[in-house]
């Protein structure tokens, strides 16, 4: 990681002193060790304050929507599941490619700092490093060493392009996580499992306990639109109202919208502050189109049309009978 | 002082509940969160900081005021009481116990906001020292006393492992101790040295948090000054996803929006709460005084670390709770503005 560091900061420090980019997208380390988080540099000099390390999990795609306008060229780091996001901007017409210089990062899985906190809580953590089989917690007095899966986040452990899919520049070497691209489903055929009023009931509970931070929406590459429609006062359904009515149906608005153009980062379900499983939502709708229209993953490249929004004569369901209840 | 073994408490709280709605943090679903106790659920006591405050038990997210309907051309009004019943609070940290106070500031003082002291006289809060702060906590800062009995508690409570020590500190306090005296037996001496001991192990582990020295005194400037170093406003607002999470998880956030549900012939006046974040706020007739992410984040800290104190003779409109920096899903946070604020360089 620490060789990874070294290339993202000579990288970013030549582009920016040829002028090859005006600005650059990375992270940068605050003062806690869980915390890594985006910066925005444009001087060569501050590009020494760049790093990559285990909590790098922030997605810096998304920024290039506000950014871009602003600038020429942009440079940004991007791993596997920010790599799926980028193709998504791009096919959502969004960003445009040439005005973007991608160093593209395999990615080994990022820690997650609740999973460390289950561990080591109140013991202060102060370190979490990487291992030959999984990371090394340290506190003032001790360390321990704990297997990969076990502080993962939950989207690492079933992540299935760990490498970006997209970039101009790999920096590192490629990385093979051995996922079964199906273990993403478990979690949705547990609820696929349940009676109808059982899963009515679980999404319920669920739902109860959203905010209505709309956090799962800003940080959503698929959630791009200039004006989304929970942010239209004149709609009259901008929805601050926290009653199950509404929760429910922002999710399924939210849920149908994504439809297709979710790519499966998983960001929507790390950061919600009320745990709600969204990628669960997400992935039985990514499981249905892929039994109804054949393997699809959105994300993978920006230019094979999404199913739900072409059609083909030979398709599984030819809209000639009536579908649903 | 009165001392009750941790092994009672399933009895203390089936006690409580029979008279009061009981409200504990509970963890379900990878959160933890003051909920309605019942039995079985999955109390932790251990952890200090739950993820939402608890000031919806005062201020509600959404709460309905006023219904109408227009029967016959004819309008009618009714007028909606605040819901629910007395309750109990336990488990209420030091620097939730304070926010309480703030928000006092704002919905007590005249016109007195009817709704909030409905919710706030029926309540009866029982804080617990912070035995395990966690790293993002930084309430000393705010002048939160997270080792000793906070003010404004009814009853302060402390883990002793393997019973809590009670003091009652009011009226309201002392009434419901009376009801559950049969579970407590009076702290001995011993206890009471045992307990100035803890109060002294969490001080020093306060002094040991990463952000026990944030310095608030480094702020400079008049409130015209702060609010235009535009560029430091650029630098936070650039990265923000202008989610509410911030807010809606801070304790001392109180802006709220008033509404309608409007059906053909009938509907609903409510309210609720709002977020400097959302691109909306301070939307009025004549249109949008705050236009950029830039305007609205910057209301949100100068609303904390001036305005606020402005009004109120220089108090903070922020505990140290550390939820906003726990929780920002890009790690914006108060502590980073505080930090930029006072002049430190390598922020951001
Ligand atoms: S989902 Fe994959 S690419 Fe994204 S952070 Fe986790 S392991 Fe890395
Ligand atoms: S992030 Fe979570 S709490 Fe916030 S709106 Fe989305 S689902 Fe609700
Ligand atoms: S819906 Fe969630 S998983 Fe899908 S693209 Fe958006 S943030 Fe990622
Ligand atoms: S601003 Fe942050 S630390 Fe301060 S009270 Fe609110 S959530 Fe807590
Ligand atoms: S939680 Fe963070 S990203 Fe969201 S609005 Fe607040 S400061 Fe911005």
């Amino acid at each position: 990681m620490e060789n990874i560091t070294k290339k993202i900061r000579a990288v970013a420090k030549q582009a920016l002193i040829n002028k090859e980019i005006d600005k650059i997208l990375g992270w940068k380390k605050g003062d806690l060790w869980s915390e890594s988080y985006p910066v925005f540099i444009t001087k060569p000099e501050d590009a020494d304050s760049l790093i990559w390390d285990s909590f790098c999990i922030n997605n810096l795609s998304k920024y290039l929507i506000k950014e871009l306008p602003k600038y020429d060229k942009i440079g940004i780091f991007i791993k596997g599941c920010d790599s799926t996001s980028f193709n998504q901007l791009l096919k959502d017409n969004r960003i445009n490619r040439e005005n973007v210089v991608l160093y593209g990062i395999p990615c080994e899985g990022m820690v997650d700092p609740e999973k460390v906190k289950k561990i080591m809580l109140n013991d202060r953590v102060t370190r979490v490093k990487k291992s030959e089989n999984g990371f090394t917690l340290t506190n003032k007095n001790t360390s321990k060493d704990v297997l990969g899966e076990e502080i993962k986040y939950d989207k690492c452990l079933t992540c299935t392009s760990p490498n970006p899919v997209v970039y101009d520049q790999l920096l590192g070497d490629v990385v093979n996580n051995n996922v079964n691209r199906e273990d993403r489903f478990k979690g949705v055929e547990e609820i696929e499992s349940m009676t109808p009023d059982e899963r009515y009931n679980f999404w319920k509970g669920e739902f109860q306990r959203c905010l209505r931070c709309n956090a799962c929406r800003d940080i959503c590459p698929a959630c791009s639109c200039v004006k989304c429609v929970f942010d239209n006062s004149d709609a009259e359904i901008s929805g601050k109202a926290k009653t199950e009515g509404e929760d429910t149906f922002f999710h399924i608005v939210r849920a149908y919208h994504v439809a297709g153009r979710c790519v499966d980062c998983g960001e929507c379900a790390r950061i919600c502050p009320a745990g709600i499983p969204l990628d669960k939502l997400n992935r039985k709708i990514i499981k249905d189109i892929n039994e109804v229209y054949g393997e699809f993953n959105a994300g993978l490249d920006s230019t094979t049309p999404a199913p739900l929004v072409t059609f083909k004569l030979e398709d599984a369901d030819t809209f000639s009978k009536q579908g649903g209840k | 002082m009165k001392k009750i073994l941790k092994t009672k408490l399933p009895e203390l709280w089936q006690k409580i509940d029979a008279d009061f709605d009981l409200f504990l943090p509970i963890e379900k679903n990878k959160t933890l969160n003051f909920s309605l106790w019942k039995e079985g659920e999955k109390v932790n006591l251990d952890r200090v900081r739950t993820n939402a405050s608890p000031k919806h038990l005062v201020f509600p997210q959404t709460e309905t005021y006023l219904k109408f309907k227009n029967e016959n051309k004819k309008l009618s009004l009714e007028v909606v009481e605040a819901e629910g019943d007395e309750y109990v609070l336990f488990g209420v940290r030091p620097c939730d116990v304070k926010s309480f106070k703030l928000l006092d500031n704002i919905f007590l003082r005249d016109p007195v906001d009817t709704y909030y002291k409905v919710h706030r006289d029926r309540g009866i809060i029982i804080s617990l020292g912070c035995s395990n702060p966690e790293d993002t906590c930084f309430c000393t800062s705010f002048g939160v006393e997270a080792a000793s009995a906070p003010e404004g508690a009814d009853i302060a409570a402390w883990d002793m492992g393997d019973s809590f020590l009670w003091k009652t500190q009011s009226e309201k306090g002392q009434k419901l101790m009376e009801s559950v005296e049969e579970f407590f037996t009076d702290a001995h001496e011993k206890d009471l040295k045992t307990l100035e001991h803890e109060k002294d192990n969490i001080r020093e582990k306060l002094k040991e948090l990463p952000f026990s020295n944030i310095d608030l005194s480094k702020i400079k400037g008049t409130q015209q000054e702060i609010f235009d170093q535009e560029e430091i406003w650029n630098e936070f607002s650039e990265k923000c996803l202008a989610c509410g999470t911030c807010s809606y998880l801070c304790p001392t956030c109180h802006c709220y929006d008033l509404c309608d549900y409007k059906g053909s012939n009938k509907g609903e006046k409510f309210r609720c709460w709002d977020s400097c974040m959302s691109s909306d706020f301070t939307l009025m007739a004549h249109g949008n005084p705050r236009t950029s992410q830039m305007q609205r984040l910057r209301q949100r800290f100068m609303h904390k670390l001036v305005y606020y104190p402005k009004n109120h003779e220089g108090v903070y409109s922020c505990v140290g709770c550390g939820r906003c920096a726990d929780r920002c899903p890009v790690h914006i946070d108060i502590v980073k503005i505080i930090k930029k604020l006072g002049g430190e360089k390598n922020e951001l």
